[in-house]
């Protein structure tokens, strides 16, 4: 053998045997150590966005994976003074409701929007639980720019899930009720109250919701929904639970029946039915409120009547697959073939097959009926179980390799196991009792399954305690191999029930770094200093400020001439163009919070003074070296006073 | 053949220390928490179910079988639960030998089952369970199995074993039984 | 027609890319702008490196009493008039076709391109010094004249002033119709 046939074999050998090492890294549990693989040096980015739900909150939390750093909280159902959100005069329309303004909700299952099945970024949908409605947040701006109220429904549990191709977000009823509204007895449940099932459309460019219609569904409890992929593209399964119809002590009675169902929805068949005319129109009411990023300013418009489909009338629109108790969780695998239900106070999964469910519908294995629309014998629909996998099941995500990641409540675990042959590979315990999990992409057709997330509602000693509340702890696991790996333990915000996640490449790109200025529509902007100026309508008592920030200084920053009953709307132009330089303001005494305004961004804020004086007003932000000079005052001066409305910068 | 040898050990070299690499990174996190939720330290809460268990002589066996079936964590679990808990001599009971091999490490799931099938997802008191057997309801267990309620005078059974006492801890209720229930 | 004409055509023609293109850039560097901001200089007109950036210089600089980056100069209204005129000529000799015309034209720019950049030097000069005494932060003795060419620090910033492509292709041009004098000298020789 030649030297030069040596050294070409040794090349070749070393680069296999270094290949074999590279493989083995990747190799979860027999990867680099926990601390490398978390550790995000300082002036890097980590590779995956991670939004949790908010809770009670009623916000979306933005997170970086693996590092565990909170990035962002984004204001979506809450009133939010660290940036205005619901105290400026533009986006109180956001909250408006058919209740009128409610100034909170708890927020619960994000959800980012797809094409073709697949992440494509570009909005994130959550849904409000307690007063229903969805919202869409764009991922571009990282704002709220649109909620929709959910008429006809009450507890919006299961929502905000997507269709694949972002056609319809979803929205379920939790606690049905008397549809329409009345006044009858609570034990007149059976029967009179629905459980009403909504298709919200999504428009394909602007993303703009609208309710498309209503299956009004009968008075169970519909849980969680996901919508079916591939094959069973057009198909929306919820789980149910209390089909016994109970109004009472649920803990219990709601418990009785072996199994529940998972209520299938066919809504190309809907579809069909709206065009050929087959829903009746309901009166009804309910809030639309659109946030416009160019006048910077939300407009809420109420809406008067819905589309609803009778699944009791309309043949093929509904069936149920009977799972055994009280599924909370119905997630469909990749491929769209399996539709796992995880019964919470069953040791077992039930794992539903399409084809199977599709092979039962054409031979009519129907086993009853529940008003109306057939149940499917459970032995024709089921392709598996999950024996003993744990104890009270609650989600499943999916990593795109035939596996499938569910968490245990009340073992405090997530369980791994195998599509098809049912098995369990490993299991890992969480610190404590888990609820949610979350791989980026799980709930689609290509998941990015190198973590998974575990979020869960027990804390106790996982970090410095921190009085009778602490924030719910996660964990974060390395799924890249055949046995999961604990990677880190993070706290995080509200009640992070589901999460969506995203690689970094198809977000972090579009990321918005400033309005520009000369898009800015709002009626009360100013382009320049030049354009600022006070104005008093006719002999009212409305003033409006047409007021800049640019660094240091606000412009006008000395104002005289207003009148104690005043009612003062400030409106702020940030006029800076450059990332990451917004400006605040406050006024002494005035009772709202805050603004925190955009580079190219106008906000508007309403003071009513009551007292004559000299009050400052000053930038909340620390802008610039000179932010602390950043201030001005108002004079205000009594009712009868007949000093004229003067304003100022540097004298002039 | 020398050239051979020292590619050979090179090779060698390379894939050692790829792999040593690979070893020591398996599992260098700390756990602080060897069974889960069970090992948080907590003296001022009021106890919950496994704490009441490990405080009360008469359920040595109990606790030693829960202990070798590795279940503590669901016992302190937020529940609630209900757990139907067979005194020492419940177990004395049984026929020789039975506990001695349940408590064997091979035998730690079918002991987990066993343990599990005295626990039930849901709160139920004396009264509680009264109401149940009166409305003919059974008892859905945790590991899947329902369980038949019945009373005789004032005396509540569950699947023939008598309720002797009922004790309500922080996260659920531990009914005393003297029987174990197989 | 004869190579050397080509040259000299084509070299002042050259000249005509600074309608079309930037001369000069400078870059400012720190670590709060992590893209950089900047500004290209054209014959008649300075333009944003990226949207927005004369807007934040100006906005950074006033803070130590610079003047703005102005909008409009004198020099706006001449370059374009003396490069056009300079093209013209360039291609008038070039059909002439007199080598010691070649040679005139390549000198008078020198000239005239020495006079711009020390132009363009009392400019820096004037913008890093002149400074407004009500500026908030006063640092004695601290010029902020950004370099004529190459790198310099500036407090926190690294300024960089470099030619551009419309200067490249002018020096391109100016190289060519040089050429075409010792090309034409050395064919004379060898014809003679």
């Amino acid at each position: 053998m030649k030297l030069t046939n040596y050294i070409t074999l040794f090349a070749v050998l070393f680069a296999m045997a270094s290949s074999a090492c590279m493989q083995s890294n990747n190799n979860g549990a027999l990867g680099g150590s926990a601390a490398e693989k978390v550790y995000v040096a300082p002036g890097e980015q980590d590779e995956f966005y991670a939004f949790l739900s908010g809770g009670y909150s009623g916000n979306l939390t933005v997170y970086g994976l693996p590092s565990g750093r909170m990035l962002k909280e984004i204001p979506v159902f809450s009133q939010f003074p660290t940036s205005g959100y619901g105290y400026s005069e533009e986006t109180k329309p956001m909250f408006n409701t058919s209740y009128g303004f409610i100034p909170w909700d708890d927020l619960h299952h994000p959800d980012i929007s797809q094409t073709n099945g697949e992440l494509d970024g570009r909005w994130i949908f959550a849904n409000a639980n307690n007063t229903p409605r969805i919202a869409r947040i764009s991922l571009e701006t990282f704002e709220t720019e649109e909620i929709i109220e959910i008429p006809n429904s009450a507890g919006n549990h299961s929502s905000s899930f997507i269709t694949e191709n972002t056609e319809y977000v979803v929205a379920g009823t939790r606690f049905s009720v008397p549809v329409p509204q009345r006044d009858i007895s609570i034990d007149e449940y059976k029967g009179n109250f629905k459980g009403a099932v909504s298709f919200v459309s999504v428009d394909e460019e602007s993303g703009r919701m609208d309710l498309s219609f209503q299956i009004m569904m009968p008075g169970f409890n519909y849980d969680l929904g996901h919508p079916g992929r591939g094959d069973s593209h057009g198909w929306f399964f919820f789980t149910t639970y209390n089909t016994e119809e109970a109004n009472t002590l649920l803990e219990v009675n709601a418990s009785q029946n072996d199994k529940d169902f998972i209520a299938a929805i066919n809504w190309k068949k809907a579809e069909e039915y709206i065009a050929q005319g087959k829903f009746t129109t309901m009166e009804s009411e309910y809030a639309h409120n659109v946030y416009d990023e160019h006048t910077h300013t939300g407009t809420s418009t109420m809406k008067k009547e819905v589309r609803v489909l009778d699944p009791t009338e309309l043949p093929g629109l509904v069936y149920f697959l009977p799972t055994p108790k009280s599924p909370h969780g119905v997630d469909v695998d990749p491929s769209g073939e399996y539709i796992v239900g995880a019964g919470k106070l069953s040791a077992s999964l039930t794992v539903h097959s399409f084809s199977n469910m599709m092979e039962a519908i054409e031979n009519e294995n129907f086993d009853g009926d529940a008003y109306g629309i057939p149940i499917l014998n459970f032995e024709n629909v089921t392709a598996g179980q999950v024996e003993s996998a744990g104890l009270g099941p609650l989600h499943t995500e999916f990593d795109g390799r035939g596996n499938a990641y569910t968490t245990f409540f009340i073992s405090s675990e997530v369980v791994k196991w195998e599509l098809g042959s049912w098995e369990v590979i490993d299991r890992k315990p969480t610190y404590y009792s888990v609820g949610h999990l979350m791989i980026p992409g799980g709930n689609s057709r290509e998941p990015f399954g190198k973590y998974v997330v575990a979020m869960n509602k027990i804390t106790k000693d996982r970090y410095l305690p921190t009085g009778p509340e602490m924030e719910h702890s996660a964990q974060l696991y390395d799924i890249s191999g055949e046995k999961m790996e604990l990677l880190l333990d993070f706290p995080t915000h509200g009640e992070p029930h589901y999460a969506a996640g995203a690689p970094a490449s198809l977000i972090a790109p579009r990321s918005k770094k400033f309005y520009q200025l000369e898009d800015n529509e709002h009626p009360y902007a100013v382009m320049n200093e030049g354009e600022t100026k006070v104005v008093r309508e006719g002999n009212s008592n409305v003033v409006h400020v047409y007021m800049s920030t640019i660094r240091s200084h606000f412009a006008p920053d000395n104002i005289e001439g207003i009148k104690v009953g005043d009612k003062v709307y400030f409106h702020i132009t940030n006029l800076e163009q450059d990332f990451d330089v917004p400006h605040g303001v406050a006024m002494i005494g005035a009772n709202t919070s805050e603004l925190l305004i955009m580079p190219g961004q106008t906000k508007t804020f309403l003071w009513e003074p009551e007292k004559v004086g000299v009050w400052p007003f000053y930038c909340t932000d620390f802008c610039s070296a000179l932010h602390q000079e950043m201030q001005g005052y108002v004079r205000v001066s009594p009712r009868n006073s007949n000093i004229e409305l003067s304003w100022s910068l540097d004298g002039e | 053949m020398k050239t051979t040898t020292f590619l050979t050990t090179l090779l060698l070299l390379a894939t050692a220390a790829c792999s040593s690499k690979s070893e020591q990174s398996s599992s260098n996190l700390p756990n602080n928490t060897p069974l889960g939720q069970a090992s948080v330290v907590d003296e001022d809460s009021d106890p919950n179910i496994l704490q009441v268990a490990i405080g009360s002589e008469d359920h040595s066996t109990l606790v030693a079988a829960v202990q070798a079936a590795g279940i503590e964590h669901v016992l302190v679990n937020a529940g609630p639960l209900t757990v139907f808990a067979p005194v020492n001599a419940a177990f004395d009971a049984l026929p020789a030998g039975t506990v001695e091999d349940l408590l064997k490490p091979e035998n730690k799931g079918k002991l987990a089952g066993i343990l599990t099938k005295h626990a039930a997802p849901g709160s139920y008191n004396i009264d509680g369970l009264k109401k149940e057997a009166s409305k003919g309801r059974k008892l859905y267990m945790a590991d899947g199995s329902y369980l038949t309620v019945t009373t005789e005078g004032d005396e509540v059974f569950v699947e023939g074993a008598k309720v002797i006492a009922s004790i309500q801890t922080s996260n659920g209720i531990i009914n005393v039984v003297d029987k174990v229930i197989l | 027609m004869k190579t050397s004409k080509y040259l000299m055509i084509g070299g002042s023609l050259l000249l005509l890319s600074l309608f079309v293109m930037p001369m000069w850039n400078i870059t400012l560097k720190a670590p709060q702008y992590p893209d950089s901001i900047g500004m290209n200089i054209w014959i008649n007109k300075i333009e944003d490196m990226n949207p927005n950036d004369i807007k934040n210089i100006n906005l950074m600089n006033h803070y130590v009493g610079m003047a703005e980056i102005p909008e409009h100069m004198k020099e706006f209204d001449i370059f374009p008039i003396v490069i056009g005129s300079m093209a013209a000529l360039g291609v008038l000799f070039g059909f002439i076709g007199n080598k010691n015309l070649y040679l005139t034209w390549f000198i008078l720019m020198c000239i005239l391109g020495a006079a711009g950049m020390y132009d363009f030097y009392l400019w820096e000069y004037e913008y890093g010094h002149n400074l407004d005494p009500k500026a908030a932060i006063k640092i004695p003795g601290q010029g902020y004249q950004p370099p004529l060419i190459g790198v310099k620090e500036i407090l926190n910033f690294t300024a960089i002033s470099k030619p551009l492509m419309g200067a490249y292709l002018m020096f391109v041009g100016m190289f060519m119709t040089l050429y075409a004098y010792f090309y034409e000298r050395k064919l004379e020789k060898i014809e003679a």
